[in-house]
This record gives structure tokens, C-alpha cells and sequence, in this order.
């Protein structure tokens, strides 16, 4: 036994200083594709594949543009103890007759894209071979809202969710928990079934927050919504109580018992997620559904930025110095991107940029601050949509058109899912601080469109090549 | 434009010189009208063939007069057009202005819609059409796809220039003649630069071209700090002391380059950017080497 350890030992050893002489040789780039859940994650990484793999052409990606990349392909599984993005699941899905958009990611998986190019230095050229590992880890995009829990004590939380579960519009929708909450005592002995019964009707709560009309954002603990394979652990069976945030707690008591379960929920979920994943990012996309809380109104924009502030205050971005690859790596580049772009005309993207600007304005200062490169841009992965211009009562309009699925609606026009459809979605207002207040509540008109066929093996997309080149073209060539 | 706003500065006078000026051409021109007609007249006069051969000589040297203007007009317009797509173009990348982009790549498009080096890219640049790309970066990609075969033809004609000037140089007996073949060769690099571009070099506009490359010259001049080094340590220096001749020549064939870097930075149609801009060590570098000198005979005698 002791042997067989020592040994076990000399290959963890041995495997860190491959991984570190490996790096070495072919440098690997961890993407860190950020972003709350239904922002479109999976169909951005699934899209970003799919391009580069099949050499869409991709107008801003100087790398390709001068053919310099020589292949592009996945490289098998590198991290045994993670499972592989569905790449090809996800995009099997988005073919064929009864196409749809990729199911809600439940679980976390990564994925290992190798790009060889032809090095341009003069000594790169003579006595090394260009090879750039992208490592990217697709994730539900509601335990990203964990992540300001590792910087919380249990009551601290308790009393800041609380907080703002009696403001409005959520005091509406958490009325039930609350009416069970007041017949509960912090104080008194710690009994199990009450502790159950406050985690599902507070999980109630939060779905309800999340539902459509709604959508709001700061809705953690995020394996509330999404339990992944931990449904029904004990670490998911603890809820806020009405404690102040500086409680003295009792021994044995129910907020005993709460905090101990909230404590062992941010060490052994919450850690581990962020140290193995997050700690080491290279570069980082953040993907904002943007035009879904606009259409929501003012609640939803502010949730939005709230939420994202707070996650990306996890994040370490800045310039990297010579130190920090051995002090562990910093984010030196950061693209806030507002996704499904292809809901609106290519005239309102200026200013969908604007807004996008205006809601992570804060989190934006801070990395900025910090040294790091940031960029704001209107895309979408796999453009569902094309433009188009109907003439209404003498008014052009700037429209755009594409199959809207089977059973959306707009002003009482059902659609089958087998016709096209052109919409005029409205115009985004020219000053982004009319959206922040919620001008746009309810004006947007949009539908779920059915995921483009590709065409001649490409999908069509917006700025994806613009995200490229941000995000990885400094490092091909 | 500076030269528009020295012209608002200053108060408007009318000029009499220029109407002293058009007034003696119109004089000078009736007199050789007039002049012609008399001289038809008396061989007419004297024979009638020889009046006929008069007469169509006349009426051809008029023709070509007019051919003549015409081309300096259809030159002059050209680099006006291309001075209109540089302004646009910088406006475009500067504030990612749409309208602006739109404008310059259309003109861009049809500056070089006739042009066969120019139609891979072209195409290339069509089929990007229905894509969504912003303002400035649709001004980039229209830039490298026409204009960035362009660059490296550009490249290797200063280059030649350069070689050509300093080895004239290096043989020329007298000082006073090699003056003569550097402006000379210099003036052929700017035309073939110009028309490399879509300018038609006419005589009116390479004048004015040339102009407008001293003025940049002149405002770069202080940039050039290092490259006055380069020249001390070659012209005065190392190569002075193996042989004078050969270090004159080789400062001519840099300040060759230098005004070959000039003329392309006026005639491209979209500004060249910050970090873009060639150094003369860039181009020290396709100077010295033979294997490129080599590529250059090679490419000449294939085109």
C-alpha cells in the first residue's frame, strides 16, 4: 500500500511536470465562456466549433484571413475526470427536419480544439511548429451565480437574500416562502422536515423569479434551479432564515443546522467549481441576453447588472506580468457580447451595444481598471434570421425574417414552424439610459426562431468572427 | 485641407496676376491660331495639296492639344477621387462612421472594378456583402482584400528605385548628372506608385502628387530621427570609407525609399494605419538582400 502510493505520487509528479513542459511546447488557451443561464452558451461554443473546424469563413480573423492555419480539429479528451462538451449531440440537434436549439446545459463539460498554423517569427518558423490548444468549458449557467457566495457567511446571506425578496417584484412572487418563514424560529431546535420544506418552497420562489415575464437574474444558490447530479443532497436542503446578518447562532438550532449546510455547499460545491474552472482563465467571453430583459423592463435590466457585476467581481482579470504565470495567470482580455443579436435589424446594433455597455458598466470599470483589454459587441453565433424590408402603410420598415417555431405567437398570428415570417421586432431607443429605465418593457416584438439548415456545410452568423479575433487571433501566428 | 484653411485666413483679393496670366495665354494662343490659319492660307494658296496636308496636320496637332487636356483633366479628377475616398476612408476608421465606410468601399469598388490584379479581391470583397460587419472593419477587410496586393507591388517598386538610384549613383562620372537621374528615376517611382493605385499620373497631376509627397516628407521629417543615423553611419561613415562614390549612392537610394515610403502613403486610397506604417528598416531589409532582388528581376521579366 504504502508502496503503490509513493508511486501514485511519482506519477502525479511526473504528470504535473508533462502538463508544465507540455505547456511549454504547445501553449493552451482557456476561454472561459461567462454567462447566466439561457444566454446562449452552448450554442455559442458549439458554433465557435463548428466554424473553425469547417473554416467558415470568418472576414476578421486575420490568422485565416492570411491562411496561415494549417488544420483545426478536437483533440481527444484531455481531463479524465471531466465529461466532453456533446459537440456533435448539440449539433445533431440543430439538423434535420424537426431542428432544434441545443437543451438546457444540466452539467458541466469541456472541450479540447487544437489549431495548427505556420508560425511567423523567424525562429518559431526554423525550429517550431504553431500549435495553440483552446480549452473550453461549457457549464449551467446558473452556478456561475454561486460564485459571490464564497465571499458570504451564512447569515450575511440569509439576511441580504431576504432583503431582497421583500422589495418588489419579488415580494409577490415569494409570498408563500415568506408565509412559512414568519411560522418559522431561528432559535429554536434544529428539526429536518422544517428544513426541507423552506428549501423546496424557496426554490419555488426562485423558478418563479426566473419564469418568462420576469427573468430575473440574481438567483442564487445557483444548484437550487440546477442540481446537476446532486439532487436531493443534503448540501441542496437549506433555505435564508429571518436572521440579522451579525446573529450569534445556537448550537443545535435550526440556523445551526442551515449554516452548516450552507457552509459545506460553499466549500465543497462552490470551490472546487470555481478553483478547477475559473481560476485559470486565460481570456473570457461574457455573454448577456440582453434584449430578453429588455423586453422584461426595468427590474429584470437592473437584476441583470447586479448579477453580473457581483460574478465577474469573482473573476482575477488584468495585464499579465512575468510573475503572474507563476502566481497563477490572469484574464487579460474580456468581450461582453450581447447574444441573439439576430432578433434585430443590423441598425440597431450600435445602440444594443450602448445598452450592453451601460448595464456592465461596473463590472466593465473594474476590469478596465485592472488592465485588462475589453470589447462590447452585438453577435450571434448562428444567425437565425435574415433582414429584410416591408413596406406598411407607406412607412419602410427594417425587418427581419426567418422560421419562427411552432406555437409562438405575436398579437394573436400563431405560427406552425414551417413558414417564414417577417417581424419588425422595434426600434432599441438611440439613448441606452430610456432602456435602463424600462422603456422597452413589453415593446419588443420577438419569437423563438427555429435554428437555421447550414448552408453548403456553414451556419451564418454575426461578429462571431469579430469574437475570433478578439479572443484568440493574438495568439495564431 | 491646410491649404483651404490658409485660404479663409487670409482676406480675399481679387487676383489680378491669374487674369494677367489667362489673358496673355489667350493672346499667345490666338497668335499661334492665327499664326496656323495664315500659314494653311498661304500654302493653299500656293498649292493645293500642300494646303490639304496643312490642314490635317493642324487639325491633328489640335486633336491631340485637346486628347492632351482631357487626360491632365481625367488625371486631375482621378486624384481627386482618390484624395475623396483617403478622406472618407479615415473618417470611417476613425469614428466608424457607416455612411462614410459605405461611400469609400463603393468608390474603392468601382476605382478598381476594371482592373485584372484587382478582380480575385474583388470578388472575395462581393461575397462578403450580405454579412453584418461594422463600419471600420468592413473598410479593413475592403483594404486588405483590394489594396494589400497592391502594397507588396508598391513595395518592390521603391525597392527597385532605391537599388537602381543607388547604383546610378555609384557609376555616374559627374555629380551634377546623377542630380538629374535620381529626380528622374525618383518622378518614374512616384508615376508607377500613382497608377499602381488606379491614379492616371498626367503631367499636372504627378506635380501636384509630388507636392503633396514633400509636404509629407516634411511632416514626417521629424519622425525620421533614426533613419538620419542610418545615413550618417552609411553615407559619411562605414561605406564612406570604402568607397565616397559608394556612400553617396547609398544615401541617395534611402532618401529614394524614403520618398518611394512618402508616395505610397499619398496615393493609397485608405490611409495606412499607426502600427501599419512601413519603416525604412523594413524596407533596408528587401534592399540588401539579393535573393529578393533576384524575385524582383524574376517577377519584372514575368509581367
Amino acid at each position: 500500500m504504502q508502496f503503490s502510493n509513493f508511486i501514485d505520487g511519482g506519477r502525479l509528479a511526473a504528470g504535473g511536470l508533462k502538463d508544465f513542459a507540455a505547456g511549454f511546447v504547445t501553449p493552451a488557451l482557456r476561454l472561459g465562456v461567462t454567462g447566466l443561464s439561457r444566454s446562449g452558451k452552448t450554442v455559442f461554443i458549439t458554433a465557435l466549433v463548428h466554424a473553425l473546424l469547417n473554416g467558415t469563413r470568418l472576414a476578421m480573423f486575420e490568422a485565416q484571413a492570411r491562411g496561415i492555419i494549417q488544420r483545426v480539429y478536437l483533440e481527444p479528451q484531455p481531463d479524465d475526470s471531466l465529461p466532453r462538451f456533446a459537440y456533435e449531440d448539440n449539433l445533431a440537434a440543430m439538423k434535420g427536419e424537426d431542428r432544434h436549439w441545443p437543451e438546457s446545459t444540466r452539467r458541466i463539460s469541456q472541450l479540447r480544439l487544437t489549431i495548427d498554423f505556420e508560425p511567423q517569427g523567424l525562429i518559431a518558423r526554423n525550429i517550431g511548429r504553431g500549435r495553440l490548444h483552446v480549452d473550453i468549458v461549457d457549464y449551467p449557467g446558473e452556478w456561475l451565480l454561486d460564485l459571490p457566495l464564497m465571499n458570504m457567511d451564512y447569515a450575511e446571506w440569509s439576511a441580504s437574500t431576504l432583503a431582497t425578496s421583500r422589495k418588489p417584484p419579488r415580494d409577490k412572487l415569494a409570498k408563500e416562502w415568506h408565509a412559512f418563514l414568519s411560522s418559522l424560529s431561528a432559535d429554536a431546535d434544529a428539526d429536518e422536515s422544517q428544513a426541507v420544506k423552506a428549501a423546496q418552497l424557496f426554490t419555488a420562489y426562485l423558478a418563479r423569479c426566473r419564469a418568462d415575464g420576469v427573468s430575473l437574474s440574481t438567483l442564487p444558490p445557483g444548484r437550487f434551479l440546477m442540481p446537476g447530479d446532486l439532487e436531493g443532497s443534503p448540501m441542496l436542503t437549506f433555505a435564508p432564515l429571518d436572521i440579522a446578518a451579525d446573529t450569534e447562532i445556537r448550537k443545535g438550532s435550526l440556523a445551526a443546522l442551515m449554516q452548516r449546510r450552507y457552509d459545506a455547499y460553499v466549500s465543497k460545491i462552490v470551490k472546487p467549481f470555481f478553483f478547477h474552472h475559473f481560476a485559470r482563465l486565460d481570456r473570457q467571453i461574457v455573454l448577456v441576453d440582453t434584449l430578453t430583459a429588455l423586453n422584461a423592463g426595468a427590474d429584470a435590466v437592473n437584476d441583470l447588472g447586479a448579477a453580473l457585476t457581483d460574478v465577474l467581481s469573482c473573476f482575477r482579470q488584468g495585464k499579465n506580468s512575468i510573475m503572474s504565470g507563476l502566481l497563477g495567470r490572469r484574464i487579460n482580455r474580456i468581450l461582453f457580447a450581447a447574444t441573439k443579436a439576430d432578433l434585430v435589424h443590423h441598425t440597431s446594433h450600435d445602440r444594443l451595444e450602448a445598452i450592453l455597455r451601460s448595464i456592465v458598466s461596473q463590472a466593465m470599470a473594474r476590469a478596465e481598471y485592472a488592465g485588462a483589454a475589453i470589447d462590447v459587441a452585438a453577435i450571434a453565433a448562428i444567425r437565425a434570421t435574415r433582414e429584410a424590408r416591408v413596406t406598411q402603410k407607406g412607412e419602410e420598415l427594417a425587418c427581419i425574417a426567418g422560421i419562427p417555431e411552432a406555437g409562438e405567437k405575436i398579437g394573436g398570428t400563431g405560427f406552425n414552424g414551417e413558414t417564414e415570417a417577417a417581424i419588425f421586432p422595434g426600434d432599441l431607443p438611440s439613448d441606452p439610459k430610456e432602456a435602463l429605465e424600462g422603456k422597452m418593457e413589453g415593446s419588443l416584438r420577438f419569437v423563438k426562431f427555429r435554428p437555421p439548415l447550414a448552408k453548403d456545410g456553414h451556419y451564418g452568423h454575426i461578429r462571431l468572427d469579430r469574437a475570433v479575433e478578439f479572443l484568440i487571433g493574438d495568439r495564431i501566428g | 485641407m491646410p491649404r483651404s484653411a490658409i485660404e479663409r485666413s487670409t482676406p480675399r483679393r481679387f487676383k489680378w496676376a491669374s487674369v494677367l496670366f489667362s489673358a496673355l495665354l489667350l493672346l499667345i494662343a490666338l497668335w499661334a491660331g492665327n499664326a496656323a490659319l495664315a500659314l494653311i492660307e498661304d500654302l493653299f494658296s500656293r498649292s493645293i495639296y500642300f494646303g490639304y496636308a496643312a490642314a490635317a496636320a493642324a487639325s491633328l496637332a489640335g486633336l491631340a492639344a485637346a486628347a492632351i487636356i482631357l487626360r491632365e483633366i481625367w488625371g486631375l479628377i482621378r486624384l481627386r477621387r482618390i484624395e475623396h475616398i483617403q478622406s472618407k476612408a479615415a473618417h470611417a476608421i476613425n469614428f466608424d462612421d457607416k455612411a462614410a465606410a459605405d461611400e469609400a468601399t463603393a468608390n474603392l469598388r468601382s476605382l478598381y472594378a476594371a482592373r485584372a490584379d484587382c478582380a480575385y479581391g474583388l470578388k472575395q470583397l462581393v461575397s462578403h456583402d450580405h454579412e453584418i460587419i461594422d463600419p471600420r472593419n468592413r473598410m479593413r477587410l475592403a483594404e486588405r482584400l483590394l489594396l494589400s496586393p497592391l502594397d507588396d507591388e508598391a513595395h518592390r517598386i521603391v525597392a527597385r528605385a532605391a537599388r537602381r538610384v543607388t547604383l546610378l549613383t555609384t557609376v555616374t562620372p559627374a555629380a551634377a548628372l546623377d542630380i538629374l537621374f535620381v529626380a528622374a528615376q525618383n518622378i518614374r517611382m512616384l508615376r508607377e506608385i500613382a497608377s499602381l493605385y488606379g491614379g492616371r499620373p498626367s503631367a499636372l497631376s504627378t506635380w501636384r502628387l509630388a507636392r503633396l509627397v514633400i509636404a509629407h516628407l516634411a511632416v514626417a521629417g521629424g519622425l525620421a530621427l533614426s533613419d538620419t543615423l542610418l545615413q550618417h553611419l552609411l553615407g559619411k561613415g562605414l561605406l564612406g570609407r570604402l568607397s565616397a562614390r559608394f556612400g553617396e549612392g547609398a544615401v541617395n537610394g534611402i532618401l529614394t525609399a524614403r520618398i518611394g515610403l512618402a508616395a505610397k502613403a499619398v496615393c493609397r486610397p485608405v490611409p495606412l494605419e499607426g502600427d501599419a506604417r512601413e519603416t525604412l528598416g523594413s524596407l533596408m531589409r528587401e534592399l540588401v538582400s539579393f535573393e529578393e532582388s533576384k524575385n524582383v528581376a524574376e517577377s519584372k521579366s514575368q509581367s
